[in-house]
């Protein structure tokens, strides 16, 4: 494996960047030091490649990444993931709003808490969360599924069209067009297949106490049931 | 868009708080370059009923001297500084003595109506630094790295509504209570019914800009006894838009956000330090820590030494 380090220390984010880009395609991992929370790390990376940030990223980091995995040891501040077609971002820490905003593809895990608006127009994909998520998570979902391992705040799954959001903890209030179901096996056999791939560790007592939230209807807003996509 | 910024050292002594400010906002000069602010509580040691003004006085011929004669008439003037001039005007700094708080407000109004001069401030128990462009320049102008202090609040400014001077740099200074200042990342959308209640109750509007409605609504609550923890909460009830704010009083400083969490705000707090930004690219500059808070979308967080 040929790995490079970059330090990000004194670098504008599209110095940053640009380098990474370069480097992505001699190396197969990537290690970017001091990151020092800078905004736009990794926008737009399309090379498959392997990346480290050393620390916590900005706004927007790795928004935009068609394949690459990024691993931030660090915390995130808004949108991780935003907008990814393929890859995988896994923050150790914590997270601010809108991670996993938008995402057509791929996975983005955040360990601990995160704050609002989590998975917001998400269209597929996977967004997992340690720990607690805010208000209005799941806003305006339209597919892919968000797995909350903690609590999730007011206005859960407000206005979502499609998609499943799975919450372990305990739901507060629920959003327009939301609405809670039961799980069954086959889908507790499937959380326990994805979270234990990224080493979360839960009990069967904890797997039993998942609910989900779906939308109750994909035309909420205007049309006849008729109309349904 | 505009980076807010607050720190409170727990063990009310005097640290070099405009030395950790300073870092901070440069950290967040991203978020804005019209213009940054200071607001350091707790080192300039005056004496009960001192107060230093700060004056906004253009470069014309006599206009200093009727600015002086105009303060000395009504209160004498302790001591004196001028800040070099950057276009075309100066900061003139005095110290003087009221018999009371409530003479700092009219003495104000009546400097201010000298034409080509803006009282930027009068405080007692803080120091008041606010200029337009980068905070580096702004920091060299003033040493604030120099400052000491047991907190303070700051600000850089993206500016969207209202001009770009000295006088609209954050922070925002209240005359309802001595020594409360606000800086502020947002707007407020129901500015005016918020202003016409307040107007309604004698206070006194200086601008059309909405960090200004802010600082006097806050003040008003505590003149009303309420805590700063609890002006914070209803001011999250009784004010629509997108905000997130950060208040400084003589005692601490206090975060409010929006509703719906369309502003960011972060926190850290260790044995030492409480401390909350827009962005944790600011706290990773004075603790090094990544065990950082998320403010949630209708919450306040305060700490009063």
């Amino acid at each position: 494996m040929k790995e490079i380090k970059i330090n990000a220390a004194d670098k504008k984010p599209r110095e940053v960047n640009r380098a990474v880009k370069q480097a992505a395609k001699e190396n197969d991992r990537i290690i970017i030091e001091n990151p020092n929370s800078t905004h736009y790390l990794l926008a737009g990376l399309t090379e498959p490649v392997d990346v480290v940030i050393d620390g916590s990223a900005g706004y927007f980091a790795a928004t935009m990444i068609h394949g690459a995995r990024v691993h931030i040891n660090g915390n995130a501040g808004w949108f991780p993931g935003d907008n990814m077609t393929q890859g995988e971002v896994i923050v150790d820490g914590s997270a601010g709003d809108g991670v996993g905003q938008g995402i057509y593809n791929g996975t983005v895990v955040v360990k601990k808490d995160v704050g609002s608006r989590t998975g917001e127009i998400m269209k597929n994909g996977t967004v997992i969360i340690g720990g607690n998520s805010g208000f209005m998570s799941g806003r305006y979902m339209m597919g892919g599924q968000l797995i909350i391992l903690g609590d999730i705040s007011d206005d859960a799954g407000e206005s979502m069209i499609r998609g499943t959001i799975y919450v372990g903890g305990k739901i507060k209030s629920l959003g327009k067009n939301a609405m809670i179901e039961e799980l069954d096996e086959d889908e507790i056999k499937k959380l326990k297949t994805i979270l234990n791939n990224y080493e979360f560790t839960l009990t069967e007592e904890d797997y039993q106490k998942f609910q989900k939230i779906v939308p109750r209807s994909d035309r909420p807003f205007y049309g006849k049931d008729s109309e349904e996509g | 868009m505009c980076g807010i910024a607050g720190i409170v050292f727990k063990d009310r002594k005097v640290h070099p708080v405009g030395k950790y400010m300073t870092r901070m906002l440069k950290a967040l000069q991203h978020r804005g370059a019209d213009s940054a602010g200071f607001a350091i509580y707790g080192g300039l040691n005056l004496k009960e009923h001192e107060y230093i003004l700060n004056i906004e006085i253009e470069e014309n011929p006599g206009l200093l001297e009727e600015v002086k004669t105009k303060v000395n008439t009504v209160f004498p003037i302790e001591s004196e500084e001028i800040i070099p001039s950057v276009e075309n005007s100066i900061i003139y700094r005095c110290k003087i003595v009221l018999a009371s708080f409530s003479q700092l407000k009219p003495l104000i109004m009546c400097v201010d109506e000298i034409e080509g001069v803006t009282v930027l401030n009068g405080g007692h128990s803080f120091e008041m630094i606010k200029d337009v462009g980068l905070v580096k320049d702004i920091a060299a102008r003033y040493n604030t790295e120099e400052k000491m202090g047991t907190h303070a609040i700051g600000h850089i400014r993206f500016s969207t509504e209202s001009i770009v001077d000295r006088y609209h740099a954050h922070p925002f200074q209240s005359y309802i209570i001595p020594d409360i200042t606000v800086v502020h990342n947002g707007q407020i959308t129901n500015y005016w019914k918020i202003r016409e209640s307040l107007e309604r109750k004698g206070h006194i509007f200086e601008t059309d800009n909405d960090t200004e409605c802010i600082v006097h609504y806050i003040a008003d609550k505590l003149s009303q006894d309420y805590s700063l923890e609890e002006s914070l909460e209803q001011s999250v009830i009784d004010m629509d838009g997108p905000f997130s704010y950060i208040i400084g009083t003589p005692n601490g400083v206090g975060i409010a956000k929006d509703k719906l969490g369309l502003r960011p705000g972060v926190m850290v707090e260790n044995d030492e330090l409480f401390a909350i930004a827009s962005e944790e690219v600011a706290l990773q500059e004075i603790i090094d820590t990544t065990n950082i808070e998320q403010i949630s979308p209708g919450e306040t967080r305060a700490y009063t030494i």
